[in-house]
């Protein structure tokens, strides 16, 4: 018997996006703070390692909040995003994108690591999460 | 008149070819999410600092007053990007309940920076003068921190409503903006 996902009510999926497009903002732009004052730009009195922990707690709540309701937004209808090239180059993205901020990123960010590199990595880290963003939004404009 | 000047609006030629290009409005809506992205990490940074929920080991003004600047960029390509958006069916907008409770709320942002922006932001450093900081600072944080989730909550209901207007209003050929 099927059973029909209480998601897939009128007012679950705008709320759910709600708190999945705030997720995302809190995080995306807390990393991209770290990426600016890496490319020179914004909280510059703050060292970038510091940034990098005093931020950490938001990212991981709000990157969290985000996956979360993505997941129950994914669940109302998988075949409308599985099957979307878009859809799976955004959770491409995104994955390279979490594992470059937990690994390399915060290496890049210590003092004693190159500020050549810093930028570099920090351009990487903001053309990636801006894909996961974009691939996000042109999902509901390419119809399979 | 508001009808009229929406008509007016969207029909203006920018508008007129925003709406007839299959890329531009998700183009431009892409560019509003991913400045709201950067704009809000600073809003919520700025915002938790003054109500003391984050960063408190940096002073208000460390944290209040380099943000600043690119808040005010940050701001305007947001802006500028949404008025884009507007511009393609600003009449269906018009009516859209979402969108005027997003443009109330944007109003009491303003209200919030005549409240505020003398004595909390125009003078950060005056915040740590004390050992604890004012009641004012919290106040400006919370209320920001409120006004500006309701803004994102707000405008991404707005897609939900369907307009009630058809798309006679418009002068050139309309082509559906929803499917690539």
């Amino acid at each position: 018997m099927l059973i029909e996902n209480p998601l897939n009510s009128e007012y679950a999926f705008p709320i759910l996006e709600c708190f999945h497009i705030v997720g995302f903002a809190v995080a995306i732009g807390s990393i991209a703070l770290v990426d600016f004052r890496l490319l020179g730009f914004g909280l510059r009195r703050q060292d970038p390692a510091e940034l990098v922990k005093d931020t950490g707690m938001w990212v991981l709540i709000s990157l969290s909040t985000a996956i979360f309701a993505g997941l129950m937004l994914y669940s109302t209808d998988p075949d409308k995003y599985y099957l979307n090239p878009i859809f799976v180059g955004k959770i491409v993205c995104m994955v390279l994108a979490i594992v470059l901020n937990y690994t390399v990123h915060r290496k890049a960010v210590l003092p004693g690591a190159s500020r050549a590199w810093g930028k570099v990595v920090a351009c990487l880290s903001l053309v990636l999460w801006a894909s996961v963003i974009a691939a996000g939004m042109f999902i509901s404009f390419v119809a399979v | 008149m508001m009808t009229a000047f929406a008509i007016w609006f969207q029909n203006l030629p920018l508008f007129i070819f925003l709406r007839n290009s299959t890329l531009a409005f998700p183009v431009i809506l892409t560019l509003h999410v991913l400045f709201i992205s950067v704009f809000g990490a600073m809003i919520f940074a700025t915002d938790l600092r003054l109500l003391g929920w984050g960063l408190r080991k940096y002073s208000m003004a460390d944290v209040i007053d380099p943000l600043r600047l690119p808040k005010r960029v940050g701001f305007v390509l947001v802006v500028t990007c949404g008025i884009l958006v507007l511009g393609t069916k600003a009449e269906e907008y018009f009516l859209n309940p979402f969108f005027q409770l997003k443009i109330l709320l944007l109003m009491l942002v303003g209200v919030h920076a005549l409240l505020f922006r003398g004595n909390v932001y125009n003078n950060a450093a005056a915040l740590d003068a004390t050992p604890e900081p004012p009641a004012r600072a919290k106040l400006a944080g919370a209320f920001s921190l409120l006004l500006w989730l309701g803004i994102a909550c707000a405008g991404r209901s707005i897609g939900y409503i369907n307009g009630p207007v058809g798309s006679h209003h418009f002068a050139a050929l309309f082509s559906p903006l929803t499917r690539l």
